[in-house]
């Protein structure tokens, strides 16, 4: 590799020519890698959850919230409407599919599109404001998304129901409620095409943080004043990474629309907005895999322990049980809260990735020194 | 005070502010009432080592924010080698070599020191805004950020985290980082502060070594009068916002105005 030398001039190029050099710096897609192909057997294990359709919604979330940390994490800017992206992506694909009877491909095409259009212009007039300015008017342009959806302009967007029929490509099948791509006459599971999508989400955003672009973006998220003393345009460089997050959002929400058969409005409340927030913030929001683990950990608790409560449910009628277990996990959402605030009180901007990094070096640290003692 | 007074040749700069490197005329910032840089004249030629020196609240900061747009002026008029840019935007600046560090020390915490440099070398080799999302931006411009920081005498922390970094290493960073976007002329706003006698010593001598090196044009606020005296071309005194003398040190040294502004903590350092 030409740039060897530059690399070994520095600490960091220690061990760059061992293949360790490259697994380090390509660590990123190798992780998303491993994780779309792991991710559902590891869910659909017994004494996990047993069966692994929720991995689909979970790979989508990630990206999602993924897509968020460019903003949160990588840039310094906290949104309280990036559920208006992701609901653009499902929309704009439902409404292409469903009422102009036009391909899968076309209406992304036009969501992506129209997504980076409309993050341009919000975020044109936004990302120079306060903090706080900034969040209340992200804030107030997801609610308008939100009111739009529901007002259902021209039968449109269909109103509080959403869009729920005839938004499924042609090339999909549903089985049992199982579904599979049929595509040039392969046929396999609905999940691949899921990972393999994500994946490119998740390598698109690692190249984009680690790009020139990128790392101009963590300089003005460390210090605003000094970027702009140093030459640093901040105000581009702050729109076009809301743009850039609102698109991959977009393209979140279009494979989500097909995951979920359609749009519904849910996907464009506060809640939303506010959900990908907190896994990002839970995950770690210094890490490129901080929102993916904190999407997983939402996700998953989420319906672990719901399936938790139906399992013990039962005991609800056994007497001697009535600590009511079951009652108390159903309250999934008080403990992630709790494991949120947690978090926050002790590393704000680690979250469950930073400290899961921090005791594998620990330990790592311990074993090296162990073995040195031999 | 009053506004006429009888300007000697020691109260304006002599040059010409459209022929200096850096000049300004009539330079006024206001904060409501508050006149913190007050019609200020000056001309700073190629090459010279110009000193701002003032008590507290004299407004030396606020004019290097206004001569670097950080805060846009309420009056008057910037030049930069000749060119108006009074109404250049400030990250224009650097790219145009009008340069600055900062007084508190201003960096990117949490990068390394090579990623601090690194980041300028970057920005001032693509311009302002660069939409560039190919390529691994750490590897690249690294050579030039690496030269920098040997320059300054960082080479071996270029791995440290900017924030752990010793006080006097975070200035000399400052100062590597403003060094790296190439200016021709730098403003250095108290580089010394803070710094104990031996860290005051490496940073002086690496000012003196930019100024004659390089050839930079240097304007330098500081409060340690022996650097003043012994490293500066030429002294401008602030008072109040307003230029009270500019002249040789020894000139300023035995202006009675200037005395008098400074009263007592100053006076006996005079």
């Amino acid at each position: 590799m030409s740039d060897e030398s530059a690399t070994n001039r520095t600490g960091e190029g220690l061990v760059s020519g061992l293949p360790l050099g490259a697994l380090n710096r390509y660590k990123v897609p190798i992780g998303s890698v491993l994780l779309v192909i792991l991710l559902r057997p590891l869910v659909s294990m017994e004494f996990l959850l047993g069966y692994g359709s929720v991995a689909n919604t979970i790979l989508i979330w990630m990206l999602f919230a993924a897509s968020f940390n460019l903003l949160l994490g990588y840039t310094g800017l906290l949104s309280f409407g990036h559920a208006m992206f992701l609901g653009i992506g499902a929309y704009v694909t439902a409404i292409g599919l469903s009422r102009f009877s036009s391909s899968f491909v076309l209406s992304a095409v036009v969501a992506l599109a129209l997504a980076g259009v409309a993050a341009y212009l919000i975020g044109r007039i936004t990302v120079q404001k306060g903090e706080i300015y900034f969040a209340m008017l992200t804030l107030a342009f997801g609610t308008t998304a939100h009111f739009i959806a529901n007002y259902n302009p021209a039968g449109l967007t269909g109103g509080t129901t959403g869009i729920a029929g005839g938004a499924v490509p042609a090339w999909i099948e549903t089985e049992r409620g199982l579904k599979y791509v049929n595509l040039g006459g392969f046929q396999f599971d609905w999940y691949w095409l899921v990972a393999a999508a994500v994946l490119v989400g998740l390598v698109v955003l690692w190249q984009i943080v680690r790009s020139p672009f990128g790392r101009t973006l963590i300089a003005i998220r460390e210090n605003k004043e000094l970027a702009r003393a140093m030459g640093i345009n901040t105000y581009r460089y702050k729109v076009w990474a809301f743009t850039l997050s609102g698109v991959v959002a977009a393209y979140a929400g279009t494979i989500l629309e097909i995951n979920e058969q359609g749009a519904t409005l849910s996907l464009l409340t506060v809640e939303t907005s506010g959900d990908v927030i907190l896994m990002t913030v839970l995950g770690g929001a210094n890490y490129f895999f901080g929102p993916v683990a904190g999407a997983f950990v939402w996700l998953f608790a989420e319906d672990y322990l719901t399936d938790f409560e139906m399992l013990v449910l039962p005991l609800k009628e056994v007497p001697i049980v009535s600590l009511e277990l079951a009652g108390v996990l159903a309250y999934w959402q008080f403990f992630l809260g709790l494991l949120f605030v947690i978090a926050v009180l002790i590393a704000p901007r680690e979250g469950i990735w930073g400290l899961l990094r921090d005791s594998i070096e620990t330990l790592y640290d311990r074993l090296r020194t162990g073995e040195e003692d031999v | 005070m009053s506004e006429t007074d009888t300007s000697t040749t020691e109260r304006t700069d002599t040059g010409d502010a459209q022929t200096a490197a850096l000049g300004s005329t009539g330079l006024t910032k206001r904060f409501g009432g508050i006149v913190a840089v007050d019609d200020v004249d000056l001309a700073v030629p190629e090459g010279e080592l110009r000193a701002i020196i003032g008590p507290n609240g004299a407004g030396k900061t606020t004019l290097f924010n206004v001569l670097t747009h950080a805060l846009a002026p309420t009056d008057g008029t910037v030049y930069l080698h000749g060119e108006e840019i009074t109404d250049l935007s400030q990250e224009q600046r650097p790219h145009r070599g009008l340069a600055r560090s900062f007084q508190s020390n201003q960096l990117f915490n949490e990068l390394s020191v090579l990623e601090n440099v690194r980041v300028v070398v970057q920005t001032i080799e693509s311009g302002p805004f660069s939409f560039d999302l190919l390529g691994e931006g750490r590897s690249q411009h690294r050579e030039q950020a690496l030269d920098i920081l040997d320059s300054v005498g960082l080479t071996d922390k270029r791995e440290v985290t900017a924030k752990n970094l010793s006080h006097g290493d975070q200035r000399r960073l400052g100062i590597a980082m403003a060094l790296a976007t190439d200016p021709s002329v730098l403003l250095l706003d108290e580089p010394t502060s803070g710094l104990g006698t031996n860290e005051t010593g490496l940073v002086t001598d690496l000012i003196e070594s930019v100024h004659q090196d390089l050839g930079l044009t240097l304007l330098l606020i500081e409060h340690d009068m022996d650097i003043v005296l012994s490293i500066s071309d030429r002294v401008t005194v602030l008072d109040q916002g307003r230029v009270l003398a500019t002249g040789t040190p020894d000139e300023v040294r035995g202006d009675e105005e200037v005395q008098e502004a400074y009263l007592g903590g100053m006076r006996e350092e005079l």
